[in-house]
């Protein structure tokens, strides 16, 4: 758009060869302002002349649009100096109205990042001067974005989000609240407050200050947690270890000495034909008469005599029980099968329960020998036993093999990459209006940009992001020549029966 | 009533014609011989030691005490050296019996002792006893005897009790293990004081074998560390009181009890041919002892053990003889508590894997959603976290830890999901996991 006073003046036509004709000026104006659309298969070759021509077709209204002249209003344009070692650009003028969303001032001045200012100058807001000279939008691009900077990738998802009305800042991971802030739950307000001291300081560049700054920070802070991890690690085991140790501890009484190991004894450890019980099972052929025990062992050491069994054999309950026909049936069953256990040579050789349980023991292990092998047997065996869950809560965990992990899960062990790094706060449109730069507030989502060449970001990356991001949603910038297209990850749960 | 009937009239007549005055009847027992006698259904007897030494059930009587005996209670006064003692009341029978097992019972006393002294000085553990026969043949007052003469003695014996319809430790339903530190009382029993006790939730072990049968393990895994550390209990030993539930599964749950505990010597209880089955299916290595019971027993009825399992369960709350403690009753949010059922309805065989087999459905937990017909049962709160998550640990972790006290509900409002409950103590609950018993208790009186 041309200002007419100046167009105007045919003095000024002659000195500043830039200035327009009414003419040309009004061409200008009516020029069509539409950026050409792109067929969305165009990058398929399919070798038709059809297409070629299309094609060429296309790619000239590009260059024509790219190198037509740009025709701005003087009073428009805001001056401004590029400053290589700051990378930098200071105005001279007072700016307009993007400085409601851009820039910073600092010491009095007033300055744009490197983006910012090659976007006005795109729009035609800006005109930057380096060495006294005005620099041209392909100069722009070549002294603004760099490694240092910003990236090309960077810019164009910059510019695009700027053209769709966003407002976009770089990320400054010390505005995010730590975990232990957050833990603590601090109110928002304070860590805004944080963040306005902060923005005095110019805000790093995404690709290189970030690096620089925070992310030895960063590292710091996982190294001190894994380090953490390791030292508790062994304090964790060594109560494990000891539990079963101190866990008896309460059943000790003072003064009483530990158990000693069983001795191995070669006879049973009673010596019953020394130790007379009134058997009267046994004695049904034998002696029918009891010596008088020991008075020592008696309570209140009575004495009483000898007694005499032969009266109570003859009273023992030898009647045969009532049993209902199938009480009968399976205990003649029994009878049949079931030999005298003791009749048995193992058997007898064992001289005490552990010694006759051990037996036990590998003998009903040798017969389960007779399960389905090829189920329950072999290496891989059924997630899960029949019978075994309560619930379908309870059964979806146990047939679960990947287990479901949370995006904040487990970050603090996982070491930082410089690959993926957010580069944007963005807020949408329609808070530009109330939109401070000293009070951002929360931001929309964060921008990871990449692009279609490097790879797919992993489970690891993208879990250091979100944690870096805290709970605001990372938004993955994908930038193909041009196109860029938005994806995110979304932490879910899968659904889940409970009862 | 009694076996013994017919010598009854003629006792008493004998033993009538020695009465002192109104005070009551007195008896004149010859050494070796004892007192049997029966209080009558809403009276109360009063027994006092004139001269003499005379034990009940193993627990000597102390000389001008007068002691009460409650309606239905069967009592033996027992005199080793002649004692002469006076009743006053109404008793429904009383004679002396010269016909009485008790020199066996000292016998294996003495035999048990035999043992214990051999560990003392092998530094080994002590006999471990199990006592199995039918019901009604005084298995309950045989371990009462024995452990009273072994703490007598200065031993610290266990009771371990198995019968889950009689309880003489804790409430029917439950499993639990009581050390002994002092004879028993003769009116009240044994003191019960920090017993282990776990929930079984029903009266005879067949509803649950394979928890019956668990808990058994349970009882025996903390009886044995608690004998490693403690060498007075190892040396005591334990006295295992058993259901009188002697065939098909019951009979196989007494074989599993003898295996978990490592018994020693098994006690068997007038009936040969359970004697011989354990002999048969236990090694050789432990003592099998066949004893008769006492003539005295006497059969209980169904009413008449329903009725001993109300009044254990109101003992609970109020205390011997109801007059002790005072148990408060409070409203339980249905959210506050979870209840859970012990044993799920099995699947049937066909719908099983190849190769599976259904054991665990038995110990499965089961949780009940609380609704009116929870009223008036007796239900065990379980000592297990409140904070533990939901899952196959917990479950296992409920079976098998001790229940740390137990409630009744008495009302439920389905309405206001709320339900009364009466407590030993007041609001609120220690823990809130709740198991639920198959047994009822209605607070009348």
């Amino acid at each position: 758009m041309a200002d007419r006073e100046t167009a105007t003046d045919p003095l000024k036509h002659r000195v500043y060869e830039e200035l327009l004709s009414p003419s040309e000026l009004f061409e200008a104006r009516s020029r069509s302002h539409k950026i050409p659309v792109r067929g969305q298969k165009d990058f398929l070759p399919s070798g038709s002349e059809q297409q070629t021509t299309r094609l060429q077709q296309s790619l000239d209204e590009h260059w024509t649009l790219l190198t037509e002249e740009r025709v701005e209003r003087l009073g428009n344009l805001v001056k401004a100096v590029w400053i290589p070692d700051e990378r930098l650009v200071e105005l001279q003028s007072p700016a307009g109205k993007f400085w409601q969303t851009m820039g910073f001032s600092e010491r009095g001045k007033q300055y744009l990042l490197p983006e910012e200012a090659l976007y006005l100058m795109e729009c035609g807001n800006v005109q930057v001067f380096y060495r006294d000279l005005p620099l041209s939008i392909q100069e722009g691009y070549e002294r603004f974005l760099s490694r240092e900077t910003v990236t090309l990738h960077q810019y164009q998802v910059f510019g695009h989000l700027k053209r769709l009305g966003y407002v976009v800042n770089r990320f400054d991971s010390s505005s995010v609240p730590s975990t232990y802030e957050r833990q603590l739950n601090l109110p928002a307000s304070s860590w805004d407050k944080q963040r306005k001291q902060l923005k005095r300081k110019r805000s790093g560049s995404p690709v290189s200050s970030d690096k620089q700054n925070t992310a030895p920070e960063e590292k710091m802070t996982t190294e001190d947690q894994s380090e953490e991890l390791v030292k508790t690690d062994p304090r964790l085991e060594e109560p494990m270890q000891s539990a079963d140790a101190s866990d008896r501890t309460w059943w000790m009484e003072a003064g009483v000495q530990p158990s000693p190991a069983q001795a191995p004894s070669a006879a049973p450890r009673w010596d019953f034909s020394s130790i007379s019980f009134p058997d009267l099972g046994s004695r049904r052929s034998g002696s029918v008469s009891l010596a008088s025990p020991d008075p020592s062992l008696l309570p209140g050491a009575l004495e009483v005599g000898g007694c005499d069994l032969s009266l109570w054999l003859s009273r023992v309950n030898v009647k045969q029980e009532k049993l209902s026909r199938r009480d009968r049936e399976r205990q003649r069953d029994r009878d049949r099968y079931h030999r005298d256990i003791n009749s048995d040579r193992e058997v007898r050789h064992c001289r005490n329960w552990a010694e006759y349980l051990q037996l036990l023991e590998d003998r009903r292990r040798r017969r389960q020998k007779d399960r389905p092998v090829h189920l329950w047997e072999q290496e891989v065996t059924p997630l899960t036993q029949p019978g075994q869950c309560t619930s379908h809560r309870e059964l979806l965990d146990q047939i679960s093999i990947i287990k479901s992990s949370s995006w904040s899960e487990g970050v603090s062990s996982l070491s930082s990459s410089d690959q993926w790094k957010i580069s944007f706060d963005i807020y949408q449109p329609d808070t530009v209006a109330e939109f401070k730069k000293s009070h951002p507030g929360k931001p929309y989502t964060r921008m990871c940009v990449c692009s279609f060449d490097g790879p797919v970001p992993d489970l690891n990356a993208m879990k250091l992001l979100s944690f870096q991001s805290g709970d605001v949603p990372v938004t993955f910038a994908v930038v193909d020549h041009g196109d860029i297209s938005f994806y995110c990850f979304k932490d879910f749960k899968l659904p889940t029966d409970a009862y | 009533m009694t076996t013994e009937a017919p010598e009854k009239s003629a006792d008493e007549g004998l033993s009538s014609s020695g009465s002192a005055g109104t005070s009551g009847t007195r008896f004149d027992l010859e050494r070796e011989t004892e007192l049997r006698f029966e209080v009558e259904a809403g009276e109360r007897v009063q027994l006092e030691l004139l001269t003499g030494l005379a034990e009940v059930f193993g627990s000597e009587l102390n000389r001008n005490k007068k002691y009460t005996f409650g309606p239905g209670s069967k009592i033996a006064v027992f005199t080793w050296q002649g004692c002469s003692v006076s009743l006053s009341g109404k008793t429904e029978v009383a004679y002396i019996s010269k016909d009485t097992p008790m020199l066996l019972y000292l016998n294996t006393h003495a035999a048990l002792e035999q043992m214990r002294r051999q560990a003392e000085k092998d530094n080994e553990r002590g006999p471990r006893v199990m006592v199995v026969g039918p019901t009604d043949v005084g298995k309950s007052t045989v371990c009462r005897v024995l452990l009273n003469y072994a703490v007598r003695l200065g031993r610290r014996p266990t009771l371990v009790e198995l019968d889950v319809g009689q309880s003489s430790v804790s409430v029917p339903g439950t499993m639990s293990a009581l050390c002994i530190e002092r004879p028993a009382d003769v009116e009240e029993g044994f003191s019960v004081q920090a017993p282990l006790v776990f929930h079984f939730g029903s009266t005879t072990p067949g509803t649950n074998i394979k928890l019956y049968n668990k808990l058994t393990s349970s009882l025996a895994e903390v009886f044995s560390q608690r004998c490693e550390v403690n060498r007075k209990a190892s040396v005591g030993g334990c006295i295992i009181n058993t259901c009188g539930w002697v065939k098909g599964s019951g009979y196989q749950a007494l074989v599993h009890c003898a295996s978990a505990f490592q018994v020693d010597v098994v006690l068997v209880l007038d009936q040969e041919r359970l004697y011989n089955e354990l002999k048969r299916d236990l090694p050789h290595f432990v003592r099998v002892v066949l004893m008769p019971k006492s003539g005295g027993v006497v059969e209980r009825s169904k009413d008449c053990r329903r009725d001993t399992r109300d009044e254990k369960i109101r003992e609970y709350f109020y205390g011997f003889r109801g007059t002790s403690f005072y148990p408060h009753a409070f409203d339980v949010r249905f959210s506050e508590v979870r209840i859970y059922k012990i044993g799920a309805p099995s699947i049937p065989d066909s719908c099983l894997p190849l190769g599976m087999s259904q054991d665990d459905t038995q110990l499965k937990l089961v949780p009940v959603s609380p609704g009116r017909d929870l009223t008036h049962h007796v239900l065990s709160v379980s000592s297990v976290d409140d904070d533990a998550e939901v899952g196959a640990e917990q479950s296992r972790g409920i079976l098998e830890s001790p229940v740390c006290g137990f409630v009744v509900v008495t009302a439920v409002d389905t309405q206001a999901q709320v339900m009364t409950v009466l407590s030993p103590a007041p609001r609120p609950l220690p823990r809130h996991t709740l198991l639920i018993m198959d047994i009822r208790f209605i607070d009348l009186k």
